[in-house]
């Protein structure tokens, strides 16, 4: 079907922005929420947005708007591309217009601080919507706005969320793909900046390329077992939105998750690192979550506790290091959710 | 509303709806999937008929023999035809004495006998020859949602969903109908109930149409919702178990059969079609706490041995058993033990609340128009795997409702609380390990008894504070709970299930023990890890 699909995307910053371009090129009119007047008025004038995706010409079949209502009032879908601590907020506001048959597609990889909350589960408690849908996987923002070629996923349990999700974002450039596991998505993407802070840190470290190897594959592991606890599954991590994610994280310079692993190597105070990368790292708040998760499931996740204590506990990444591997081997390749038991087999 | 005649109208518009459905299901593929739908028929009824006798099974043997020999051979019906005598079959039976000028004037004769029967009038007075019984309105304690369902009642068509503890349930939940004024509901009852003695009657006047739960062909189950869904469409109310069977465990439903729940949206899906004037369709929870359960014996024997799948009628069940009716209900009535039956807030069939009015709303309270969940670009939308999700989420919050209306009666907050002790002692120790542990000759001191419950009510209250649970008043206590625990525990069951010597409380029956302890599992109480796992 070719027809035109009404897309809003709440959300103008560098993902939401790129997001709604790709859409918009598809040929759909797509209606982007700003919250800033300045970058209303750059978006419908220039047709650029050179804060979030600095070089983009935005389609011309996107259109800024910065009042809510216009926003969501007949939106056949509505994509939210904001960061996760202003999610609830955000979704609260957009609910007063929000009607049970329009479709939302999320692109926010992250947890809720304090609640643990995924958010589809956010949108449950907040909105009258039911019929909702995740979108992850490896996209760099730059590379897509670019147009090279690129890979993601949408799932959702309901089928429709996925098929329009796939007609408006699919082009010779995109490649959409379809799952149904919410769960797994959502914390595959909450769980990977983490990890990619960690390869940050070894980056900075010049630890080399089998040391990032190894945190990526046991970095995997440990996202793959906390993630099954909570009620993902399991080969849901070796898709696009797990290993996929993770590898462009922990290797790209770009990842925001990277560049705080980086500074803090290179002696950054987390405050300071964070106001200097200017954009919000969620990683750094997923790493809380991850601790408590972890700590509640009693599921061993060390490498990813390791982050945590270097971020929130003051141990130094080369301690850090030092004391990850004098940690027991277990077996490589174990069931998920055994975590190091299989040491004595 | 109801007329003569419409109760062949019912059977005559399922069996149309069913045979329409299998044949769209199986378009393109012409005459052959239609033999597969038979022969898969033959195949479960034939199983479920081996070993099975009388006259209903008999009638059955000959019905399917005359269906086979129609599959094969020279001038074999068409596979169409066949689908909708089976079809027509199940019907009739599920219809059984289901009859609308019956359940009308049901609503007049009914309740007087249920009470009677409740209160022990007719078959208990003449063998106990008790006759200061107290009221049956002294022991059912109605509570919640009451103004709001009898507002629904006139505004939609409403589905009572209950947990499922007991076979009671049914007699306490007509009686609860009764009580609060309602007008009748229709409720698909279990083939025992009419084969007991002492329920046949009421049942076979109840507005009740037939489930066998032991019919395990996917097109009976079909018939079987396309019949609740047809009732629904009439405006009958509706009252049937989400969970499916009693829980064997003795805990709050952990997880719910979508099946039958998915007949109000697809009712109301139907409703909005036909453009009918009262379209919506209204899902009430409805929780009910036993402080002793009739069945308890037979179903956690059958939880433990994981048998329970599949079984439903065990003979020596003390369902069927007249004298155990007896000792229960003089037990419960004598110690005026009360059975408090919350009626929960309403959801409409995407699980949103709805209020007395009937208009939905979401969590904020925001207006909802539900019609629209089934709609895109302005039409209605049939859509399976949408519908199923809605369903679901339905069945999340049903699932949450019936453990925050759960309430702690002293019986399981004692039985939780000497559990735990002992699993405590033992913690490495698996279930069936532990339960062949804790017997008589496991005692635990008073004082550590009593501390328990006082460590164990103090979370109960708290979390009743956030809504998360309910505490009888005869649990807020710690004394009080040992004591009413013990008394209850000595009152029905074989041997006391719990009980105190001198400084010392001993369990007697640990499989008991376990069974009201489950009322209180998946709380997290006492940092307890969930044993009842999933009922089946």
């Amino acid at each position: 079907m070719n027809t035109e699909v009404r897309v809003t995307v709440v959300g103008a910053g560098n993902w939401g922005t790129t997001l709604a371009h790709r859409i918009a090129s598809n040929g759909h009119p797509v209606t982007l929420l700003t919250r800033d007047p300045a970058q209303l008025e750059e978006i419908n004038e220039r047709h650029t947005n050179a804060r979030s995706v600095p070089g983009l010409t935005i389609a011309k079949n996107a259109r800024a708007v910065i009042d809510m209502k216009e926003a969501i009032v007949g939106a056949v879908l509505v994509l939210f591309a904001v960061p996760s601590q202003a999610f609830r907020a955000v979704a609260s506001a957009a609910a007063d217009f929000l009607s049970p048959e329009q479709l939302v597609i999320h692109a926010t990889k992250g947890l809720e601080r304090l609640t643990h909350r995924r958010m589809s589960e956010i949108l449950l408690e907040e909105t009258c919507v039911r019929q909702i849908g995740v979108l992850s996987g490896p996209n760099l923002a730059a590379e897509i706005a670019a147009e090279k070629p690129a890979a993601t996923v949408i799932a959702s349990h309901f089928p429709r969320v996925v098929r329009t999700g796939r007609r408006v974002l699919s082009s010779a450039r995109m490649m959409v793909f379809a799952g149904d596991d919410v769960v797994g998505v959502e914390l595959a993407g909450a769980f990977k900046n983490v990890v990619a802070i960690a390869a940050g840190m070894a980056e900075e470290l010049r630890m080399g390329e089998n040391a990032k190897a190894f945190l990526i594959t046991r970095g995997l592991a440990e996202m793959a077992r906390l993630g099954v606890a909570l009620g993902a599954r399991p080969l849901t991590f070796a898709g696009l939105s797990g290993v996929g994610d993770l590898t462009v994280t922990c290797a790209s310079a770009q990842s925001r998750n990277n560049r705080v692993g980086r500074a803090l190597v290179r002696g950054g105070v987390l405050s300071d690192v964070l106001r200097d990368i200017g954009m919000v790292a969620e990683g750094v708040y997923a790493s809380v979550s991850v601790h408590e998760l972890a700590a509640a499931h009693g599921i061993d996740v060390p490498l990813m506790d390791h982050v945590y204590r270097v971020l929130y506990e003051g141990l130094s990444p080369s301690a850090s290091v030092d004391e990850l591997m004098r940690l027991p081997s277990g077996n490589d390749v174990d069931a998920f959710g055994r975590g190091r038991a299989a040491l004595d087999t | 509303m109801l007329h003569g005649g419409e109760e062949s109208a019912v059977g005559d518009e399922v069996v149309g709806r069913i045979v329409a459905r299998v044949l769209q299901r199986e378009a393109g593929d012409r005459g052959h999937a239609i033999h597969e739908i038979i022969g898969e028929t033959l195949f479960h009824e034939r199983s479920r008929l081996e070993g099975t006798t009388g006259p209903r099974a008999d009638a059955d043997d000959a019905f399917y023999k005359r269906v086979a020999r129609s599959l094969a051979g020279p001038g074999a019906a068409p596979g169409a035809a066949l689908v909708r005598e089976v079809v027509r079959h199940y019907t009739v039976e599920i219809r059984g004495h289901f009859d609308p000028r019956v359940y009308a004037v049901a609503t007049r004769v009914l309740p007087a006998g249920l009470n009677a029967l409740l209160n022990g009038l007719s078959p208990l007075h003449v063998l106990t020859r008790a006759r200061d019984l107290p009221s049956i309105e002294e022991n059912v304690v109605l509570d919640g949602e009451i103004e709001t369902l009898r507002s629904l009642a006139n505004v939609g068509t409403v589905i009572l969903a209950p947990t499922h503890s007991s076979n009671l349930d049914s007699l306490l939940l007509g009686f609860a109908i009764f009580r609060m004024g309602l007008p009748p509901f229709s409720y698909g009852a279990g083939l025992n109930l009419f084969t007991n003695p002492l329920t046949s009657f009421f049942m076979n006047h109840l507005g009740a149409y037939t489930v066998d739960r032991s019919k395990t062909d996917p097109l009976y189950r079909s018939t079987l919702k396309e019949f609740a869904t047809a009732l629904l469409e009439r405006g009958h109310h509706n009252l049937f178990f989400p969970g499916g069977t009693r829980s064997r465990s003795g805990a709050v439903e952990t997880h719910l059969k979508k099946g039958l729940l998915g007949t109000g949206l697809t009712a109301f899906k139907n409703n909005l079609r036909s453009k009918k004037p009262r379209p919506r369709i209204f899902i009430v929870p409805a929780t009910a706490t036993y402080p002793l359960v009739l069945e308890a014996k037979s179903l956690i024997v059958d939880f433990l041995e994981r048998t329970g799948k599949g079984r439903y009628v065990r003979s020596e069940d003390e369902f069927n058993i007249v004298r155990r009716w007896v000792e229960f209900l003089s037990g419960l009535l004598r110690l005026r033990l009360r059975i408090p039956l919350v009626i929960g807030k309403p959801f409409d069939p995407f699980g949103n609340d709805v209020d007395a009015s009937g208009a939905s709303h979401d969590a904020r309270g925001r207006p909802v128009d539900p019609a629209r969940y089934l709609m895109a670009d302005g039409a209605l939308v049939d859509d399976q795997a949408r519908d199923a999700e809605y369903t679901s989420e339905l069945a999340a919050r049903l699932l949450k409702a019936y453990r925050a209306d759960n309430v702690a009666l002293a019986p399981a907050v004692l039985a939780f609380a000497i559990f735990e002790l002992l699993r405590r002692e033992s913690p490495r120790l698996d279930l069936y390990r532990l339960l062949r542990r804790v017997g008589p000759e496991a005692p635990l001191p008073a004082a550590a008894v009593g501390e328990e419950v006082s460590a164990l009510v103090a979370e109960i209250r708290a979390m009743a504070r956030d809504g998360r649970i309910r505490i009888g008043d005869e649990s807020i206590d710690p004394n009080v709970v040992v004591r009413r625990g013990l008394e209850t525990f000595r009152t029905y069951h074989a041997v006391p299930v719990i009980d105190r010597q001198g400084d010392h409380f001993r369990i007697r029956d640990a499989n008991l023990a376990f069974y009201y302890r489950n009322r209180l599992d998946g709380y997290g109480l006492r940092g307890s890890t969930p044993l009842a796992g999933a009922d089946p």
